[in-house]
């Protein structure tokens, strides 16, 4: 493995700091993508926090300058958990992107974002359009479905510690924390209204969908992407679903990684 | 508060952040506090609990650090062959030199959760900067993976004899169990199995606690006595549910050895019902929070 090059900074403004990563690129010229990685939330953020380090340091060793960020509320940056909120994640985006465009004199930027992170890529890509690429790996598509996901997940994980000892915790009607972080009314109420699918703009000129499992809505996600005028690449690897996994298994899905790296490098050669 | 975020270390490779107290409480001499790594859970620390510790810990005029080890979170991984149990111990004792040199700092207290808390003990054992340790969820006393199989089947067993035990008592003081036995309506043969399988299983546990326990107590014991004798301040934190046993390990390896050092204010412990290994809920983080802010201010550092 060669020597990583990182370089950990706050960005943002004075108010509201974000934390990142700034990942050096290696291995030959510079190419002009900058790539911001954008985290799920909650517990998948720190499932998945391992495998977002090793894509980082692969990209870099193609050349690409890379910045992975915390969402404001979120890991290392600044805010409680409870201050975040959708609105505001898109904003943090915009922040990444500058901060990238700013530290590495990159024209053109991708986002790529596993889970909500990116449902939020897309989300800010399809608001500003002027995104040049974006991976969307196991995006959320909607949101009430990925409210059940994660409630079913909660309750899973409670009656392995506490068996049925948590009753009222379990049978809550709309739940105010998922596996150790609160879920505030108002991101629960944004949540329930989430639908990748009613985006009226592309999100970026190349996206590749990649997709560990074959959910009930990606063939929807694909043929809207497809509809909207994106060039659009899908991929379909059989690999773990890093994000649900007990957070002393962290899992890092190789050949998934590879194939993101491949893509990109292709996209942007 | 401010925080900042750092490379330290011999090859400038270890990625922390230093929280800064708020202006008003800077000024204090207080020990800087150190958060180590919750196995392999980054700095973020397990349900991002490390960060709301620093911040918390911060409010009150510590300046804290969390990072990660070689290999751990954001830092890569060392170029060197040293073995975890020295580079992570010499990697803690970097990040002492990098907040005396940033921050001017001494004295330190260690913390972590799981591994973090192995590490902060076993540093402690070592380096007279530190002056206070706070373990939570230790499955032991240090690093020493050699001894694990053996005092963790002992410990299931022990658990084991303490449910088939709770449940004969039980019984035996259950005046419904006793009209079935009565009137003939008991399963005799069932009743007559489970008492002498709960007694075997006593006899054999307290049979190898000797053998076993101990030799280790007695190290543990004096292990903890040194560190209290020069001055170092323990708070062990538990939880019940912890599937690590560490408050087993304490009760059973611990318990005797380290009384006279609980009775003497040496040592506290602070157990939080019901919570799990990495404090899932959100009211375990705050109990846990809560018990960290009220020992440290109880503290004349």
């Amino acid at each position: 493995m060669s020597r990583e090059y990182v370089e950990p900074l706050y960005f943002g403004t004075n108010k509201k700091s974000l934390f990142g990563i700034y990942h050096t690129p290696q291995g030959g010229p510079t190419r002009d993508c900058g790539i911001v990685l954008c985290y799920p939330l909650g517990n998948e953020y720190i499932n998945s926090h391992r495998a977002y380090r090793q894509l980082a340091y692969r990209l870099s060793q193609v050349g690409f300058p890379v910045l992975r960020f915390d969402f404001y509320g979120c890991g290392d940056s600044d805010g409680d958990c409870e201050q975040g909120e959708m609105r505001q994640w898109l904003t943090d985006i915009a922040a990444a992107i500058r901060e990238i465009r700013g530290k590495s004199g990159v024209r053109q930027v991708c986002l790529v974002g596993l889970r909500l992170g990116g449902t939020l890529a897309a989300m800010a890509g399809a608001a500003w359009g002027d995104l040049d690429g974006l991976v969307l790996w196991d995006p959320v598509i909607n949101g009430r479905t990925y409210l059940e996901e994660l409630r079913a997940l909660h309750q899973e994980r409670l009656r392995i510690v506490f068996r049925d000892e948590l009753q009222d915790t379990l049978r809550a009607e709309r739940p105010t924390e998922i596996i150790g972080f609160p879920l505030t009314p108002s991101l629960l109420t944004a949540l329930e209204h989430l639908d990748l699918l009613a985006m009226q703009q592309k999100p970026a000129q190349n996206i590749l969908v990649i997709a560990s499992h074959e959910g009930a809505c990606a063939g929807q996600l694909r043929e809207h992407l497809k509809s909207l005028g994106a060039r659009l690449a899908y991929q379909h690897l059989a690999s773990p679903q890093i994000w649900r996994g007990e957070t002393y298994t962290v899992l890092v899905p190789h050949q998934l990684l590879q194939s993101v790296v491949a893509w990109l490098a292709e996209v942007y050669s | 508060m401010r925080e900042e975020a750092l490379l330290f270390g011999k090859t400038r490779s270890l990625v922390g952040i230093i929280t800064d107290p708020p202006e008003a409480e800077r000024g204090k001499l207080l020990p800087a506090i150190i958060l180590l790594n919750a196995g392999i859970i980054h700095h973020v620390g397990p349900h991002r609990l490390y960060v709301k510790m620093a911040r918390n810990l911060a409010a009150l005029g510590f300046v804290v650090l969390r990072f990660d080890l070689s290999g751990f979170g954001d830092s890569p991984v060392r170029a060197d062959n040293l073995p975890f149990e020295k580079s992570a111990v010499s990697e803690t004792q970097e990040a002492m030199d990098v907040l005396s040199a940033a921050r001017g700092t001494e004295h330190f207290l260690l913390s972590g959760i799981c591994l973090g808390a192995l590490i902060s003990l076993t540093t402690a054992y070592c380096d007279p900067r530190i002056v206070g340790v706070i373990p939570i969820n230790a499955p032991r006393h240090k690093m020493a993976y050699a001894e694990d199989g053996e005092v963790r089947s002992y410990i299931i067993n022990y658990k084991a004899v303490r449910i088939y035990w709770d449940y004969w008592k039980t019984a035996l003081f259950n005046s419904k169990v006793w009209l079935k036995a009565i009137t003939g309506k008991a399963n005799y043969r069932m009743m007559i199995q489970w008492t002498i399988m709960t007694m075997a299983l006593q006899i054999r546990s307290k049979a190898t606690r000797k053998q076993i326990v101990s030799s280790r107590a007695k190290n543990a014991a004096s292990d903890l006595h040194a560190l209290t004798e020069r001055g170092v301040r323990l708070l062990f934190v538990y939880s019940t549910r912890d599937s690590d046993l560490g408050l087993d390990y304490f009760r059973v390896v611990l318990g005797n050895e380290t009384r006279t050092l609980v009775t003497g204010g040496k040592l506290r412990v602070e157990i939080i019902p019901q919570a799990d290994h990495l404090f899932t809920l959100l009211w375990h983080q705050e109990c846990l929070l809560h018990a960290m802010r009220n020992w440290v201010l109880s503290q004349n550092w």
